[in-house]
Parts: C-alpha cells; structure tokens; sequence
C-alpha cells in the first residue's frame, strides 16, 4: 500500500516509456566515460564493452601530452572577461534608450539590434581582414575585444526590462543630484539581476563552447582553448581514440559539476530569452 | 540653460559608446566590406580591385559545391526544424509534471545542450563510425550479426545522421522552453474540460496544442537561422564528407574564403546568406512583436 502511494506520487506511467529513452540518450556519454578507462587494444578490440580494470593511464598522458590546464585558464579568463563586458556594456547601452528616449536613441536600438541579422559566419573574412589591421589576431584580448561587440541579446533583453521600471526612479535621483553614471551603477543596474543572469548564461553559453572564433583568431598554442583542444585532439589522437575520449571527459567535467548544480538557474535563464514575460 | 541640458545629455550618450564602437568595428564594418568585396575581383592579397557587377554571384550558381551546400543546409534545417518540433511537444506535456523524477529527466534532456557541439558531433563520429569497431555497428553486429553499415561515409545516409545527431542534441532546449509555455497555461482551462467530459486527448488536443502556438512559433524561428547557420556538429561529424556531399553554407564560405582565397565568390555566397538569415529573422521580429501586441 506505501509502496504504491509512494509510487504514485514520484513517478507517472509516461516514465516507463521516458525512463528508458533518457537511458539510450544518455548512451553517448556513458560510451565517451567508459571509453578513457581502456587501454586502445581494449577499446578496438571491444568499444561497447564495459572496461575490465579501471586504467588511468589515458589521464596521465591527457594532463603530459596537451596544454590542457593552460586552456582551461584560457577559456575561463576569456569567458570571465568577455560576458562581465558584454553585460555591463549592453546594459550601459540599454540605459539612454530605454530612459532617455528620443529619434536618436531609438535609432542606435535599431542599429545595434542588426546584430541578431548578421550571421557571423558570413563576415568572417572582412572580419579577420579588420582583426589584423587592429593587431587583436592571435590575442586573448583580442578575442575579449571580438566577443564584447555581441551584445545585442543582452541589449534588447535589458531596454524590455528598463521600460518596465518606472521613470520616476530616475527622475528622483537626477533632482536629488545624482549624475547618470551614479544613477546606472548605484540604482538600476543592481535592480536588473534578472537580466544579468539571463545575459550571463547565454552568453557564457556561447563563449565557453564557441569554436569558429577561437579557431579563426587564435593560432598559437598558448592561447589555446578548450574546445580547440579537443579540436587538436581529435587530429593529435585520430587513431588513439581513449586519449581523445579522456581529453574530452577532462573538458567536460567542469561543465557538468556546474550544470548540476546551477541546473534550475541555467534552465531558467535560458528559455526566459525566448519567453517574453 | 540649455548648455546645461546638452550636457545632461551627452552623459547619457556616453553611455552608448561602448557598444556602438565594438558593434561598428566587428560588425557593421566588416558587413559592409563583404558586400563590397561581393561585386569585385578582390583576390585578399593585391589592395587593388576592380567593380565587377554581378559576376561573383552568378559564380555562385555556377560553383557545384556551393549550390549542394546550399541544398544540404537548407535540407538539415527543414529535417531538424520538423523532427524537434514533433518531439519536443509530447515530450515538454509528459515532462510538464512536479515530480522528482521529471526533474532528473529533464536535466538529463536538457544536458546536451550545454556542451560545445563540437564535442557532441565527434563523440557521435566515434558511435556511428562505419568501421566494425564503431559502437553502434558493434552492437548491430553482436545482434543482429550485420555487416557494418556506414552511418557517416555515404552521402544521404551521413545526411540523416547529422540531422539525427542534431535532433538528440536540441531537443532538450526546445523541450524546456515548451515547458515554459505550458506552464503559463491557466490550469481551469483543463479543469472546466474535464468536467465537461474531455479526454486526455482532446484536452491535448483541443487546450495544449492552441495555446502553446507562441511556443511553437518560437521554437521554429530559432531552429530556422541556427540551422541556417550551423557549422560545428556536421563539420565533427563527416567534415563535410564523403567528398563535398555534405558540406554546409557557412563551411563553404570559409573553405573559399579563407583557405582558397577565392574572395570574391565566398563573398558573394556570404551576400546571398546573410540576405536569406535576415528574411528569417525579421519575419521572427515581427511575428513575435505581433504577438505581444496580441497579448
């Protein structure tokens, strides 16, 4: 009788068609993790098969053989560094428009939203062109540079959230004296959280797994990320498939620990972009 | 007096100018010049070039591997956009519930999203490897005792193995912001039909699939320009392969471009490109706008 309540109200019948379904999607992943505990003799000799002896060597040889910790540091001071600017310069864009409207205001809105139309993929070679004239190629600074002008989502996202604010707010803190940049910073930039976090997993999102940019833009090993590692991996490694499986779990692994523990968050803010509140 | 107002209006400028200055230099600058470029013999190397009217694009028509680019991008993107949205509806009503067990699901769908595509397109070139030792082909052989079949090698099943791959990919995405919408569905709707007698079906069919239209819509918009623009998971998958068979818009434009130095065709796919994303996303703009005015 417990048995069934308790049955009852932790699973649906659609679970027992679900259930399984979640088991052969995640299939892959299980095949990727069992993979980096095989030798390659193993791995060519049976890949579906569950690994006989748990062998680490494949993790040694990923953290000898490739800059792995130098991208990590790579990609996270490059994701870091371009979504904080992409947030606070959208937002910083936002602010005029959506408080300040006037034809010229409204014009630059317009103007920065062509950004959402213009496929990046397009203007890649008149782009590269640009990044040598401005010497950012094969820079990370560079690279924050590049990202920093994607700022359209985050713009358009935070002039919907600011019309939304009442404009007395601003219109008080100008009589009581305050400047615009006090206003921004002191007053609406801190009521705009949901916006940010919004922002902030979209665009780290796009950052940390972006692969045409980085592969385009940086050349040098030592600006390498970590999805141009498993890049360089996959043509490093082609025949020794354990050690780019390991390399990829290595990758893998930072995004998992924090998806599973922002999971809600990130979902949240993730569809909340395509769900106009 | 009106000094002082022209001020307070230049402090509010100021702030538009960092955005303004990154978007005019890695956007819009580089957008005007690949136009340029389109209608001229610009070979990437001499600074000189001459105005050649329409004949890059006409190359275009005329290049065999572009016109199949074009064809296989626009083949995924109508394959992918169909099955996702096929998907992800009965899946979002299933998932639709506060249980536990739905939330583990539906992180579990959800995940794949989070991962670069590139990785997810080569752990998938590993399982559906048209030798004996891929995964895939190892189970089919244990089981069924087939020889091995080649997911990725031939060119129209290396297709639907893209788009296949694609789907597991961005379901769980597409399932979540179904769900959002579903969420927002005043549950009387369903109370009041089932008083009057509905099925599970016809409240499905009748309240669920209406109301969720926005979502639908917006699911669409958005799987129609990332497909146009998809360049990652079928480049991990076949890297274009067998051959040209299943090269996409986006890695033709960077072949000729970049590799092959051929400027002045690359620019004019490039033209042609961007003017078709944006045939898409303003038709989104507006239908989204529409409906907020509806609301």
């Amino acid at each position: 009788m417990k048995l069934r309540k308790l049955l009852r109200d932790n699973f649906s019948l659609s679970d027992l068609f679900i259930l399984p379904v979640c088991a052969v999607f995640l299939y892959p992943f299980y095949f990727l993790v069992i993979s980096t505990f095989k030798t390659l003799r193993e791995v060519s000799y049976n890949p579906t098969a569950f690994p006989t002896s748990l062998y680490l060597g494949n993790y040694v040889e990923v953290f000898e053989k490739t800059p792995i910790l130098q991208a990590f540091r790579n990609t996270f001071t490059l994701t870091l560094c371009s979504v904080l600017l992409i947030v606070v310069i959208g937002e910083m864009a936002a602010y005029p428009i959506a408080f300040n409207p006037n034809k010229f205001n409204n014009a630059m809105l317009v103007y920065l939203m062509l950004g959402f139309l213009v496929p990046f993929q397009a203007i890649l070679l008149s782009l590269f062109e640009v990044m040598q004239t401005l010497r950012l190629l094969d820079s990370l600074p560079g690279m924050i540079a590049f990202y920093a002008n994607g700022s359209a989502l985050t713009v358009f996202l935070a002039v919907g959230y600011m019309r939304s604010i009442p404009r007395e707010l601003n219109e008080a803190a100008i009589v009581d004296g305050a400047g615009p940049a006090r206003i921004f910073f002191q007053i609406i930039f801190p009521l705009m959280k949901s916006i940010t976090t919004t922002s902030i997993i979209f665009n780290t999102m796009w950052i940390w797994n972006d692969f045409i940019a980085p592969n385009i833009f940086l050349n040098s090993r030592t600006n390498t990320t970590l999805v141009l590692e498993v890049f360089r991996a996959k043509g490093q490694f082609t025949t020794n498939w354990p050690i780019f499986m390991t390399l990829s779990v290595v990758t893998i692994f930072p995004i998992f620990i924090f998806y599973c523990f922002m999971q809600k968050h990130i979902i949240k803010g993730l569809t909340a972009g395509a769900v106009k509140g | 007096m009106k000094k002082g107002r022209i001020l307070r209006q230049m402090q509010y400028e100021v702030f538009l100018l960092p955005a303004i200055l990154a978007f005019t230099a890695f956007t819009v600058i580089p957008l005007l010049k690949t136009l340029v470029y389109s209608f001229t013999d610009f070979d990437g190397v001499l600074h000189t070039y001459n105005f050649v009217g329409l004949r890059n694009y006409f190359a275009v028509f005329r290049d065999d591997v572009m016109k199949q680019a074009l064809f296989n991008t626009l083949f995924y993107t109508f394959f992918v956009v169909l099955l996702i949205n096929v998907i992800s509806v009965p899946l979002a009503v299933c998932l639709d519930k506060n249980q536990r067990v739905k939330t583990l699901e539906r992180a579990i769908f959800f995940f794949p999203s989070v991962v670069s595509a590139l990785l997810l397109g080569y752990i998938w070139s590993y399982i559906l490897s048209p030798l004996k030792t891929g995964a895939l082909n190892s189970i089919l052989g244990s089981l069924f005792g087939i020889k091995p079949i080649g997911f990725t090698s031939g060119g129209w099943i290396a297709k639907f193995s893209i788009i296949a791959v694609a789907v597991w990919a961005n379901t769980g995405w597409h399932t979540m912001v179904n769900i959002a919408y579903l969420q927002a569905i005043d549950p009387t709707y369903y109370e009041a039909a089932a008083i009057d007698g509905a099925t599970r079906f016809d409240q499905f069919r009748f309240i669920t699939i209406p109301l969720l239209a926005p979502a639908l819509t917006v699911n669409t918009l958005l799987l129609l320009t990332n497909g146009l623009k998809v360049y990652d998971l079928p480049y991990a998958l076949t890297k274009g392969g067998p051959g040209y068979s299943n090269y996409t818009v986006t890695q033709i434009i960077i072949q000729r471009g970049i590799s092959e130095r051929q400027y002045g065709v690359s620019t004019a796919l490039a033209a042609i490109f961007i003017l078709l994303v944006m045939i898409i996303a303003v038709i989104q703009y507006t239908t989204m706008s529409k409906r907020e005015v509806d609301a």
